[in-house]
């Protein structure tokens, strides 16, 4: 009996996903729970296991494809079993009127599948469907300005306006091959630039903008194009919490069986201290701020190019040995692409530590729509001044960048010398 | 049709105009309700009706909303031409046997051999601090009985010439008289003339937006209208005049022209005519026209409330109508 194996649904709100790798061949043999392919979500890559034991057959999603949830993508077969041949469930079809699609084993079946019933998932109204068609326009290719996305009259005739002028660029180019690079009119929509010329430079790859990096080139520039950002910083001397770690290094590992991490303890100095600077733990919305009770706490994690934030929910009720356990689970599965999108939004305050790349301080941009983020930098042994010499102490300096909309100077201040004595005097932590 | 009139009266008087023009033609036309005669109708809609067409023709009844209406099928039966008032149209619920189970049915179920050209008025909606039983707006639930036309005229103009078509139509028309309207001035030409009923009217020509409103919002949408211009928001109110028949081209040619419409009427949300027009808007050619979902502002459904401010707080009124035209204006562009 043959098992689907179908474009998995990991998020409440996500209709489609991108496809990017098999790490089965085609005939080869898989056990059920072996890591069988990765897609792309809005969030992150996230590697999916194999359903069944038995053979990888019919396999026709390859990178970049974007393909409906539910969408067979491939069968586990038992040996010598025959692929079934089937065509698109009825309840998929169904969603778009246009052309029925079957699939059959022509060149790249999925690709055209995906399109054909993408563009009946496609939040749009009548008049721009209809104008859409008419000027044969993908309406997958269109960002709606509209309530989730949805894509209006305008949208298209401003997607058609950008096509025609990256076009007639495109004709110069093809009519004049030997002048040298024109200036690109980056079109209005989705990335407002002047036109800059690019670099008469061989390209080694273009890759598209998408998936999670296109999120956070959003995110982030709206962030810094918009969110009045201001930064203090201040040191904070880690002598007695270095102290803390050492001792607390074998109790917590019997218990939890993972080492406590510096990350870990500041996470807990963030969580005890941030409940007492609630416009820290804020956000703008509709006019209006909303300070959060709760502090999920975003940490800022690299997997591959990708900057990943998963998040630690209600941190203020958890104890260091629970902080120490949920960060190891997160990153470790964030590092093996297993997190959830539902684990990596919802942070209403993010810590990001880059000192195991020895940068010793840096300023963050805020991850909207919180108020704040803390930017944790390298421990430097430093010369402190202590009675009539000095001393080496192991000091970091911690960088928080703070909307100034919602909170001032006076406030981030006080947060950063609050969580500076707590560091200091970090045994009230526990 | 339109005659050119310098001439103003009152909703009220272009009432009472069409009714004496009528009778004055067709001897078979009569007024029968609850102190027309000598009170001269409750709103004083028939002053002097009484002395010039006599007791026989201006009929005083007993307080018996559901004889009214038997006796006025029962004439209408008969070849008379009959034009019924209640005081208020919330009392149709003691007519609603004899017009909904006889008057609607007695052409269909007898083949055609009959038929029952008679007028319902019925004065309707809130404003007047009339509380819950004298402030309804009944009009959903006669458009969904088959046989029963439903008028709703919202100018002094349109309620004359409705009336008169509404005497001369040969089946039963539920005739909504906002009261508040009655006091509206309008041109209105002295000469009898009739409104087709399948036939809604462009109040104000625009680009960005259809407002469809009957009734008292038609007023409302026009003022909301000229308050929008000022934000450069050119609206189209269009009236359906009569919600049943419905002159659904004029509506669809609309929505289609602007590609948004609002649907403002002054009864319950839930089950209003509204949702009949945004249905009909959806089936229809304009949805192919449409750029944003098509929105209802309605009365909310409560029973509408004595307290001045909570009455005036449950029906839409001219600043609801520009909140929501301005948003859907601007959704998407």
């Amino acid at each position: 009996m043959a098992t689907e194996v179908i474009m998995p649904k990991v998020d409440m709100v996500m209709e489609t996903g991108t496809f990017v790798e098999w790490l089965k061949q085609e005939g080869e043999h898989v056990n059920k729970g072996d890591p069988l392919f990765v897609i792309d979500t809005d969030k992150a890559a996230i590697e999916m296991e194999s359903p069944a034991d038995g053979i990888l057959s019919g396999v026709r999603a390859k990178l970049n494809d974007v393909i409906p949830v539910t969408e067979v993508i491939a069968y586990i077969l038992a040996p010598g079993e025959a692929l079934p041949m089937k065509t698109v469930p009825q309840q998929i079809l169904t969603i778009s009127a246009p052309p029925k699609v079957e699939i059959t084993t022509a060149p790249e079946p999925a690709l055209a599948v995906a399109k054909a019933i993408n563009l009946g998932k496609v939040r749009v109204t009548p008049v721009a469907r209809r104008l859409a068609q008419e000027l044969h326009i993908d309406l997958a290719q269109i960002s709606g300005r509209g309530p989730r996305g949805r894509i209006h009259k305008a949208d298209v005739l401003a997607f058609q306006k950008s096509h025609a002028a990256i076009e007639s660029v495109n004709e110069q180019k093809n009519a004049q091959p030997a002048v040298a690079l024109p200036a690109v009119a980056v079109p209005a929509a989705p990335v407002p630039l002047a036109s800059i010329p690019l670099p008469d430079a061989r390209r080694k790859q273009v890759i598209p903008l998408a998936g999670a990096r296109k999120i956070i080139a959003e995110r982030m520039s709206y962030s810094a194009s918009t969110i009045p950002h201001f930064t203090l910083s201040l040191r904070v001397d880690m002598t007695e919490a270095i102290r803390l770690r050492e001792r607390l290094l074998e109790p917590l590992q019997a218990q939890t069986g993972q080492r406590v991490s510096f990350t870990a303890i500041l996470a807990r100095a963030v969580a005890t201290v941030l409940p007492r600077h609630p416009y820290l733990n804020a956000s703008l919305a509709d006019g209006s701020l909303i300070l959060w009770e709760d502090i999920h706490l975003g940490i800022a994690t690299s997997v591959e190019e990708n900057l990943i934030v998963p998040v630690i929910r209600e941190a203020q009720c958890k104890n260091l040995g629970q902080l120490v356990t949920a960060l190891s689970d997160l990153t470790d599965r964030a590092r093996n692409r297993r997190l959830t999108p539902s684990e990596m939004t919802g942070s209403t305050f993010t810590i990001s530590n880059l000192g195991m790349f020895g940068i010793e301080s840096f300023t963050a941009i805020i991850n909207p729509p919180e108020s704040a983020i803390l930017a944790v930098g390298r421990m430097v042994d430093t010369p402190v001044r202590t009675g009539d010499g000095f001393e080496f102490r192991p000091m970091i300096q911690l960088t928080a960048s703070a909307d100034h909309r919602i909170v001032d100077g006076v406030g981030v201040a006080r947060f950063l010398d609050e969580l500076k004595s707590t560091l200091e005097n970090p045994y009230l932590l526990i | 049709m339109i005659t050119e009139t310098k001439r103003e009266i009152t909703y009220l008087e272009a009432v009472r105009e069409a009714l004496v023009q009528e009778m004055r033609t067709d001897k078979e036309v009569f007024l029968i309700g609850e102190d027309v005669g000598t009170y001269g109708g409750a709103f004083g809609v028939s002053k002097g009706m009484l002395e010039e067409f006599g007791p026989e023709r201006v009929r005083d009844t007993p307080i018996s909303e559901a004889a009214i209406a038997g006796a006025a099928t029962g004439a209408a039966l008969m070849g008379m031409r009959p034009v019924m008032e209640v005081m208020f149209m919330d009392f149709l619920t003691i007519s609603t046997n004899q017009l909904v189970n006889a008057a609607a049915k007695m052409r269909f179920m007898f083949g055609g051999k009959c038929s029952i050209p008679m007028v319902i008025r019925a004065p309707s909606g809130s404003g007047t601090g009339a509380a819950a039983q004298h402030s309804q707006s009944l009009e959903a639930w006669f458009v969904n009985v088959p046989g029963i036309k439903v008028v709703a005229p919202s100018t002094p103009y349109d309620a004359k010439g409705l009336l008169i078509a509404a005497i001369r139509d040969n089946n039963p028309v539920l005739f909504m008289e906002h009261k508040l309207l009655y006091r509206m001035k309008g041109p209105v030409p002295e000469e009898p003339y009739s409104i087709p009923l399948k036939s809604a009217d462009v109040k104000r020509e625009g680009r960005d937006l259809t407002i469809v409103a009957y009734s008292i919002m038609v007023p409302r949408a026009l003022e909301a209208a000229e308050k929008l211009t000022a934000e450069g928001i050119d609206v189209e109110v269009v009236d359906p005049r009569s919600l049943k028949p419905l002159d659904e081209e004029t509506i669809v040619r609309s929505v289609s022209k602007t590609g948004r419409v609002l649907i403002a009427h002054e009864a319950p949300r839930t089950g209003g005519f509204g949702g009949e027009l945004a249905a009909m808007v959806a089936e229809s050619e304009a949805f192919d026209y449409l750029d944003v979902p098509i929105r209802r502002l309605a009365g909310r459904d409560v029973p509408i409330p004595y307290n001045r401010t909570l009455e005036r707080a449950a029906v839409p009124q001219v600043e609801d109508i520009v909140a929501a035209a301005r948003a859907l204006a601007q959704e998407g562009k």
